[in-house]
């Protein structure tokens, strides 16, 4: 007598209903069913069904977009991670990251990745955007995604900048304090302006809460719309530029 | 490249016995064509729904010069990301993310610098005064940024036909990179100089 | 022979008129226009710090006497740090004999006080208490110097030290920290004008 494997307990489980209502067609193995699954799938169908042979290439795109993307979902799982244990009160927040280092499993890690993977978002996007200039991908019809783009990179920097006044430690009291002064140069409602961007007239907790609230909820929220309109315009335009 | 061939007939073993959900565009692609006499399986079709072609005999068949998003632009997706993450990991179980004393608005450590992607910009401001260097100018870095494709109307792609442009941009991409270099490494107490062999101040 | 349903004729705008239909459209958009501005000037409204306690509020720092007696030095001219409004307190009429060398002491200078703000206007480094060679104040960051009352006398600061308005009542001094005043202009040199290159410094 045979005993059913697992094979066929795979067999059950693809043939039941419940399966069947969440994957449509079998694994995709054919080009047709890989098709249909890059068009059915709402996350794959960021992507158009077939690319351009050179967009595949390392070497066309560097993948500093997609990196650049990759990184904004480590940081927001990250993030939230950390939120769990932060909370934004200069007498708390600095005890906080004090014992997300030395009591919460893995503590030191999350906000290690959070830290460097902010970095390097920085570092991709400046890539992303000069590798965009070299192939002369913002010319007609990609205009206005350049110009996205600009807003794009000008969000990343602001959600560095408010995340690193979040420690509250000397580095990031003073960093903040030396960043926003210059705002008070503007030659306009300076005064005003870092009035209402401080919370106050010097760094302090009307500060933390504010920046603690661009950095954890505005200014990703901001950024993801600006990214579905980023993605979207992509493909509307033809997909990724070139081959030059 | 809209051609393909079916499913082999072998995969439909698994097929469900209950009438199979159909997607919408299986409903609507054409019909199908036989295949080479008595082979079953190898009837082709067109897939109507979503593949725009000029006419089922093509005269001037030009090379295809497109790949399935899966699995080629996939697998280079997933690598990436893999490597990404591995270089993180890495990154976050050897370097520590620095964290000094609690902040004391009394005391100025006797370096304050800004994050390191302002520091241009700091350096900038010892040379300008404050509204320029510190105000004018980035604002023009990111507005003149953003208006760059509606000035360069030059519809040459490549690189070698728009040295202009591009001399243009990477000297700006350079000159900060230059003194982005000189704020992070090169200043000290003070603002000022010191070469990195006789200390560094810079705090990632 | 069928006819199409007719719905009349669409009459356009009569000569010299708007029609109803562009009317109504112009209305609904200028109404829009109205509405974002308005939500724009409530959000920043609703943005605007209430500051009620800390940095912004109202201090009292006590008498002359009072502070003579936590700093004795006071009526020497040397600078009293009143570190809640993040002050230097200055009897002006001491510190100035104290540059001037004549060394005098005065117990109560009523009115001729000035509450300067630590704040350096540069950067807003905290700027470090009076130093003893130059008798200026000299912000360690990056060289801003000003002389006993906060006049600018070099480096890179857009004005002279900050200040909040002090009040005076039955002998009691306070400091109101909810406005700051700016300092004065570069260039003003009410008191002690040395030049920067004959005297020693405590700051590059
Ligand atoms: C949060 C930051 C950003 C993310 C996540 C992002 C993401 C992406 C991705 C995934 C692509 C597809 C091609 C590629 O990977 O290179 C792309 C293309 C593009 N990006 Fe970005 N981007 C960002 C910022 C920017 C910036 C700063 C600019 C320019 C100022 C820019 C302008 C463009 C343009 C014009 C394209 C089309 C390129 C082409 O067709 O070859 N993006 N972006
Ligand atoms: S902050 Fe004082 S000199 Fe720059």
């Amino acid at each position: 007598m045979t005993f059913p494997g697992p094979g066929d307990l795979m067999r059950v489980v693809r043939e039941s209903s419940v399966w069947r209502s969440l994957f449509r067609q079998p694994y995709p193995t054919t080009s047709r069913t890989r098709a249909l699954a890059v068009m059915n799938n709402v996350f794959l169908h960021l992507h158009p069904v077939r690319v351009k042979k050179h967009a595949v290439r390392y070497t066309y795109t560097f993948c500093l977009g997609g990196v650049s993307f990759f990184l904004f979902l480590v940081l927001t799982v990250t993030g939230v991670y950390l939120m769990f244990f932060y909370v934004p009160s200069v007498t708390r927040a600095y005890q906080d990251i004090l014992s997300i280092e030395n009591s919460v499993a893995f503590g030191t890690f999350v906000r290690n990745m959070h830290r460097w993977g902010a970095h390097l978002m920085v570092l991709t996007v400046f890539l992303h955007m000069i590798r965009v200039f070299y192939h002369g991908a913002y010319k007609p019809p990609r205009e206005f995604n350049w110009v996205i783009g600009v807003v794009l990179l000008f969000c990343t920097l602001w959600l560095s900048f408010t995340g690193y006044l979040l420690p509250w430690d000397q580095i990031a009291f003073w960093a903040i304090t030396v960043g926003t002064q210059m705002a008070t140069y503007a030659p306009l409602l300076s005064r005003e302006s870092s009035f209402i961007l401080l919370g106050g007239v010097e760094v302090g907790q009307g500060t933390l809460i504010r920046f603690y609230v661009m950095h954890v909820i505005a200014f990703p929220l901001i950024v993801a719309i600006l990214l579905v309109v980023h993605f979207w315009r992509i493909r509307k335009d033809g997909g990724v530029s070139g081959p030059v | 490249m809209t051609i393909e061939k079916r499913p082999n007939a072998t995969a439909d073993k698994n097929a469900p016995t209950q009438a199979p959900r159909v997607p919408a565009v299986e409903r609507d692609r054409g019909p199908k064509l036989p295949g080479p006499p008595g082979v079953p399986g190898t009837e082709r079709f067109r897939l109507l729904a979503y593949v725009k072609q000029e006419s089922m005999v093509r005269v001037d068949k030009r090379p295809d010069e497109t790949v399935l998003t899966w699995p080629h632009l996939l697998r280079a997706e997933f690598l990436m990301a893999l490597l990404i993450s591995v270089l993180l990991v890495v990154a976050s179980v050897f370097i520590h993310a620095p964290l000094e004393e609690m902040a004391n608005a009394g005391v100025t450590p006797h370096v304050a610098k800004a994050p390191w992607y302002f520091l241009g910009l700091q350096e900038l401001l010892s040379y300008f005064n404050a509204t320029v260097g510190g105000v004018l100018l980035p604002t023009l870095y990111l507005v003149g940024l953003a208006v760059i494709p509606y000035i360069d109307r030059s519809p040459y792609k490549a690189a070698r036909d728009r040295k202009t442009a591009w001399v243009f941009f990477m000297s700006l991409m350079l000159g900060g990179l230059l003194i982005t270099l000189i704020g992070s490494f090169f200043r000290g107490p003070g603002w000022n100089w010191v070469w990195p062999w006789d200390g560094i101040y810079f705090t990632l | 022979m069928t006819h199409l349903p007719t719905y009349g004729e669409v009459p356009g705008a009569p000569v010299g008129e708007m029609s109803r239909r562009s009317f109504m459209r112009r209305i609904f958009w200028v109404g829009a226009g109205i509405l974002s501005i308005e939500f724009l000037a409530g959000t920043l409204n609703f943005l605007w710090p209430n500051v009620r306690s800390g940095l912004g509020g109202k201090f009292t720092i006590g008498t002359a006497a009072d502070i003579a007696s936590t700093q004795p030095t006071w009526t020497q001219g040397q600078p009293f740090g009143f570190s809640k409004a993040r002050v230097f307190f200055i009897n002006v009429p001491a510190s100035e004999a104290l540059v001037g060398g004549s060394n005098e002491t005065v117990a109560d200078p009523g009115a001729n006080v000035l509450a300067l703000y630590r704040k350096c206007p540069h950067l807003g480094c905290n700027i470090p208490p009076l130093c003893d060679k130059s008798h200026w104040f000299e912000c360690l960051c990056h060289g801003s110097k000003y002389n006993i009352i906060g006049e600018k006398r070099a480096g890179p600061a857009p004005r002279g030290m900050d200040r909040f308005a002090v009040t005076v009542t039955d002998g009691v001094y306070g400091i109101d920290t909810s406005a700051i005043v700016a300092g004065p202009p570069i260039g003003t040199a009410t008191f002690d004008p040395r030049d920067t290159t004959t005297i020693p410094h405590c700051a590059a």
